[in-house]
Order: C-alpha cells, then structure tokens, then sequence
C-alpha cells in the first residue's frame, strides 16, 4: 500500500473537498433551517470548495503514473481488515470532477428554481448531503466503503425523490425508488461477503489485481460478479428493476438533472467500471451484464417513444444510455463506457436543466401544453435543449457522437454483431424520441395558442419579456443551462487526450478498444445515418408542416398500450407482490404475529391474571391471621435454629 | 424461690398472654394492651438475665428503659391510628376493617 506523506497537500485537499459537503448539511439542519439564503449560501460555499479541489486534484495528479491510494484501519476482526481512506486514479478523479461540476451548476440552478419553496433549507441540506455521499463514493478504495456510501447516496435520492412528501405520488415513489435499489443492493452485499469470504480482502486494487493474473477462481468471481451486478442493476435502472427510475422524476428537476439522471444513477456504471478487470476476468458475468444492458437499452427507449411527459422521456432515456453504457463496459470497452459516462452526464444534466426551465414557466410536464403556450419562445433554453437532444442522438460535432462512436466501436468489434445491430437500433430510436420532444415544442399542432388580454401582450414580447419579468432568477437557471451546452459543445473533442489520461495512465489497457478500424468508416457512417434516419422520421410525423403529430405507433394500439405501460412491467411487479410477498411471505408472518406473538403475550397475561386471583385468596384482609402467620413462621425459624 | 427460672417462667406466660390476647381479641384497644404484655415478659427477660448473669453491666436496665420509651411510641402511634380508623369506620373492630381483601 503506497501510503502518501502528510505533509502533501493532496490528503488535506481531499478531506477538505469531499468533507465539506457534509458539514454543510450538518450546518443546515441544525442552524440555519429558517434562513434560506444562509443555507444555499453554506450549501453552496461547500461545493465551490469541492469543485476547486477537484480542480486542483486532477491538475496535480493527471500525470500521475500509479493510482494514490491512502488508507487508515478503521474495523479490525482477526483476520479482516476494513480500511478508510481514497483511491485516486484517473478513473475517480474524472467521476469527482463531474459529481463536483454538475453538483455545483445544479445548486446555482436550484437558486432560481426553488426560489420561494418552504422547504428552501432541507433542500439544500438534502442536496450537500448528497454530494458528500457521492464524491466519498467515488474516492472509496475498498467495496466495503463503496457499499457504505452507495447506500447513504440511495438515501440522498430517497429524501430529494420524495422532497415534496405532502404529495402522495411523490412520497411512493420514494418509497418505489428505495425499496427497488434495495432489492439490486441485496445482491450487491451478498456479493461483497461471497468476496470477503472467498478472498478476504475488499481492496479495489487487490481484488482488480488478483483478478487480473488469476489467483482468484473463476467460479468466485463469476458468482460474486453476478450478485454484485445486481447492485448495478438496482442503481442504474437495469432491465428487471428499471421503473423506479421514471417514477424518481416526482422530485423537483434539478433534482432529477443530478441525480436520477447525471450522477447518481451512474453510480451503477461507476461500480462496474470501478472493478472492470474483476468482470472482466468473467466472461460469463460479461455476457449476462451485455444481455442485461442491451434488453434495457431498448425497453427504455421504447418507452420514451410514447409518453408525454417532458421529464419521463428524459428519463426513459436515461435508462436507455445506462444500459447503453453497461452495453459498452460488458462488451469490453473499458474506455467507451466511462467516456460515454462522462458525455452523458453534461447533455443529460443540460436535458434535464432545460425541460426544469419549461416546467418552471409553464407550470406544466406535458410537452404538447408546452409547445401549444409557446415552448419556443424561450429562445435560449429550447437551442441549448436542442443541442443536447442533438448530443443525445449522436451527431457531430456534440459529445454524444464521440462517445457513441465509441460504444459502437466496441460492440463491433464483439464476435456477435447482434449488440451491434441493437446498439443501432437503440441509437435509431433514441434520435426518434429525442426529437420527437424537440418537434412538439418547437412546432406544436395548430401553431400556438395565443392567450387573451395580458397574457397576449406578454406573449408578443417573447421571452425578452419573461427575463424582464424574473430577471435574476431566469438568469440563474439559464447560465447554467449555458455553461452545460458549452460543455457538450466541446468535451466530444478531447476524447484522445482523455482516453490517454484514462487507459494511458496505467489503470487497464484492455483489449478490443482498437478492435475496429477498417470498419471505423463504415461504422460511423451507419451510426450517423441511424440517427439521421430517427430524426427524419420524428420530422415527417412530428416536425413538418400540418403533420399530425401522433406517431405511427398510435396505429397499434396494443403495441402503444405495452410501451406506455412499461411492458407491464409495473403490474408484473404489482401482480407477484401481491401473490408472493402479501399472499404467501406475509401471511405467514401475520400468522406467525398473530399466534405466536400475540398469543405468548395474551398467555402471559392470562396466567398473570390467573396467578393473582388464586393467590389473592391469602388477603383475607384480617390482620391478626397475618399476625399468625408471621408468629408461626418466626416460631419454625426458632425450631430449625435450635435444632 | 428466688431464683432465674422463675422470673423467666413469669416472663414467659407474660408473653404468651401477650400473644394469645393479640391474636384473639377483636378489640383494637385490646391488641395494643396485649402488645404491651408481651413487651413487658420481654423487659423482665431482660432485668432477670442483668441481675443474675451480669450484675455489674446495666445493659439490661438500659434495654429495658429503651423498651419502655419504644412502647410509649408505640402507644401514641396506636392510638392515633386507632383513632383515625374510628373516624372513618366508627368502630374500633378489626373485624370491620377488611377492604384490603382479596
């Protein structure tokens, strides 16, 4: 273990960034409940020293050849050794600068869009404790810690899903969103102690290492892969349990922009990222998760071809590009995944942050309300949607398209071209979606309706007038949403220098990112045509003049039925809860209550009871037969002594 | 006749008087007279056993006068008691007072 020195700035730079966070919320929830400004002001204070360690971290170790690992004992049991402390290669201090960075412009976002919510404060305090949880995700050396901060950030995701708990819908899905990456977290530990028990140390790079030159059995590490997958699973959305995270959608949007969208549903990619060359060690678990991630790729998208609801498409997608990226990270594109990650994060938070802006002037989610009350009035919100609706379907020069082109790589260079196909499929479908959205706003049926009297004057005025109106506020949100655009603008250009910081750097150099090339040409030209081709589709039906905006998927009612419903997936769940949990599980528990517990205790009592009567009898309530008693008992103790 | 045995023999059908008038009467004046008794065979234990076994040490006298402050107390705690009773049951039965029955 490379311990560093204490004198190096790095220990206090990581303990300060990631630290933060936590007192803020601390600070929050005891002092300054009643004072929002304060507590944005602490909430926010605490991210800006984080965003700057992050800076200053991956400024200092980006030429770093071997990962900083530190790390003090923290539980100590015979021959178990837990330790605390941070790992920081390339692959976590990419994943600390985005947590930090879309934290950071999210919270600024949040001054503008929660201004004015009774629950001011919490929000912030719920919003530093997440972004404590996260980053100490990201820098946990060992997967006990990972565990540890996974499930702190689960709660994070529970308490900002049900923020607005007054409303029922948004407290079961808290509730939904809990208990379902509860269900991938059972796997997850399980797995974890299958390792501990196998192997007995939960150091990521000595389980990576040992992984990688076979000292570990590859029944170990296929079985615990699998369980640990379920983890992934649960937090990202993944094909069984994915419905939580369309439900996750019921909390405010800055909420959804980072974390059921950008962060912390990546979190499940991260993991899988995190061991890599474990999985990778297993080519069965790799196969399952690739089944895994494609089947999720292309419900989800399905899914988002019929809804709506602004943010329900975003976060259809979103599932969509996780399994995308699982897709990605199971086909062996160690790079591919993470890069897509990355991009993902910036376009999905600035999806997120724009359709916030429409949600927060028009009051509504239903995007064809939007664009008939005039969506594209807000000149600066629908471009910068547009430009990540655009990064979302893969096309030049947005990020989306370098690292689509990347997963695509990958996948083609796997020995089954069927993942290629659905990756293609799934990009078809995705550019579909996407500007299916963008259509109904920026070109609603029967143009826009305009509102009488003042409202008209206001509308004429466009958007000049609203920021006139809210001013700062709109203002607030907008930069970020700027800034966001800005980025996946431009991060799709860096690729080579990141993918030689990622891969170059020494963490895993695995096989198959290079494995096209010849069939590079041939690849990019489908995938961009794929997309064009989604595009054109959403235009001929959603865009074009007189177009009647339905979809040919309303011509199949059944088929519309399905996708809308999520593939029944919501009652199947429903269904075998019922049968199994409540009909078979708890009614043997409600037995096991109702007899054994409530009987032992009516028992106990009754034999109380009994016992009281019978021995209430000696209270004859007449002092001198008491008095007798005692004189005949003082009389046998005088006998037993003199005898 | 003037020896041990007889001041203890009186002591102790002093007592036991004592006792079977405590058990016994239903009078709770009574009780008290009785307990009195006993309370005086046991003095006169006392005072036999100073002045035969250990003239010179006056612990038994001193016992004894404790005895007798103990049942003045006693007497005037009794009493009150008793008094309170006939208050409240008018009657002085002990037969009367039995609502601690089970």
């Amino acid at each position: 273990m490379a311990s560093i020195f204490l004198q190096d700035p790095i220990l206090p730079a990581v303990a300060l960034g990631t630290g933060l966070p936590f007192l803020a919320m601390a600070l929050i929830l005891i002092f300054t409940r009643h004072n929002p400004r304060l507590s944005s002001r602490i909430s926010i204070g605490a991210i800006s020293v984080a965003v700057v360690s992050a800076v200053y971290l991956l400024v200092k170790l980006h030429a770093a050849t071997a990962p900083i690992q530190y790390q003090t004992a923290w539980l100590l049991s015979d021959t178990l050794t837990v330790p605390f402390g941070y790992l920081l290669d390339p692959l976590s201090l990419t994943m600390l600068m985005i947590v930090a960075c879309i934290s950071f412009l999210v919270q600024i976002y949040s001054l503008g869009y929660m201004a004015g919510d009774p629950g001011f404060s919490r929000y912030y305090a719920f919003q530093s404790l997440f972004a404590w949880a996260m980053m100490n995700m990201v820098i946990a050396p060992s997967m006990l810690q990972l565990f540890i901060f996974w499930e702190l950030v689960g709660l994070a995701s529970y308490l900002l899903i049900g923020f607005y708990y007054e409303k029922w819908s948004a407290s079961q899905a808290g509730k939904k969103a809990f208990v379902m990456t509860r269900v991938g977290d059972v796997g997850f530990f399980l797995g974890i102690i299958l390792l501990t028990l196998g192997f007995g140390n939960l150091g990521i790079i000595d389980i990576n290492e040992a992984a990688r030159s076979g000292s570990m059995s590859s029944l170990l590490i296929t079985v615990s892969g699998l369980l640990i997958f379920c983890g992934v699973i649960g937090k990202s959305a993944q094909f069984p349990l994915l419905t939580w995270l369309p439900d996750a959608m019921e909390g405010p949007t800055p909420v959804s922009a980072l974390l059921h969208s950008a962060t912390m549903v990546a979190a499940g990619v991260y993991m899988f990222s995190r061991i890599f060359p474990f999985f990778a060690a297993s080519p069965d678990a790799m196969a399952f998760a690739l089944f895994i991630g494609t089947v999720t790729m292309l419900l989800a998208s399905t899914m988002a071809m019929v809804t709506y609801d602004l943010k329900q498409v975003w976060a259809y997608s979103t599932v969509s590009q996780l399994g995308f990226m699982v897709m990605a990270l199971a086909a062996g594109g160690y790079f591919a995944g993470v890069f897509h990650l990355t991009t993902h994060a910036g376009f999905k938070a600035l999806l997120f942050l724009c359709s916030g802006i429409f949600i927060h002037h028009y009051h509504t989610n239903d995007m064809r309300v939007i664009g008939k009350s005039g969506g594209r009035r807000l000149v600066i919100p629908i471009a910068c949607m547009t430009v990540g609706a655009l990064a979302l379907s893969g096309l030049f020069p947005f990020s989306g398209f370098f690292s689509k082109e990347a997963i695509l790589g990958v996948l083609a260079g796997h020995p089954n071209k069927i993942w290629l196909a659905a990756g293609l499929l799934g990009a078809l479908m995705t550019a579909y979606y996407s500007f299916r959205l963008i259509f109904f706003i920026l070109f609603p049926a029967g143009g826009i309706e305009e509102k009488a009297g003042h409202a008209h004057h206001e509308d004429i005025h466009g958007h000049e007038a609203h920021e006139g109106d809210h001013g700062f506020t709109f203002w607030l949100m907008v930069i970020p949403v700027m800034i966001l655009a800005g980025i996946t603008l431009v991060l799709g250009f860096f690729q080579s220098s990141f993918e030689h910081f990622l891969v170059g750097a020494g963490v895993d150099a695995h096989a198959g990112e290079g494995g096209h090339g010849a069939g590079h040409y041939v690849l990019l030209v489908a995938a961009v045509s794929m997309a064009l081709l989604g595009i054109l589709g959403a235009w001929i039906e959603f865009g074009r003049k007189g177009a009647a905006q339905q979809g040919f998927l309303s011509k199949f009612p059944r088929v519309w039925e399905l996708f809308a419903r999520r593939w029944f997936m919501d009652d199947f769940f429903r269904r075998s809860l019922d049968r199994f949990v409540y009909g078979g599980l708890t009614s043997i528990f409600t037995r096991n209550d109702r007899r054994v517990i409530d009987g032992g205790i009516d028992g106990l009592c009754f034999f109380t009871i009994a016992g009281g009567r019978l021995f209430s009898f000696l209270q004859s309530g007449m002092l001198q037969y008491n008095l007798l008693v005692m004189i005949g008992a003082v009389g046998v103790i005088i006998l037993y002594f003199l005898i | 006749m003037n020896e041990l045995s007889t001041y203890l023999i009186v002591a102790a059908i002093l007592f036991s008087m004592g006792l079977l008038g405590l058990l016994q009467r239903r009078n709770l004046i009574g009780m008290l007279i009785s307990i009195e008794l006993m309370l005086n065979g046991a003095s006169l234990n006392f005072m036999a056993f100073n002045r035969f076994l250990a003239p010179e040490p006056a612990v038994g006298q001193i016992v004894t006068l404790f005895i007798m402050g103990l049942a003045a107390a006693e007497a005037a705690i009794g009493l009150s008691i008793i008094l309170a009773l006939f208050r409240r049951m008018h009657s002085i039965n002990v037969e009367r007072a039995q609502q601690l029955r089970g």
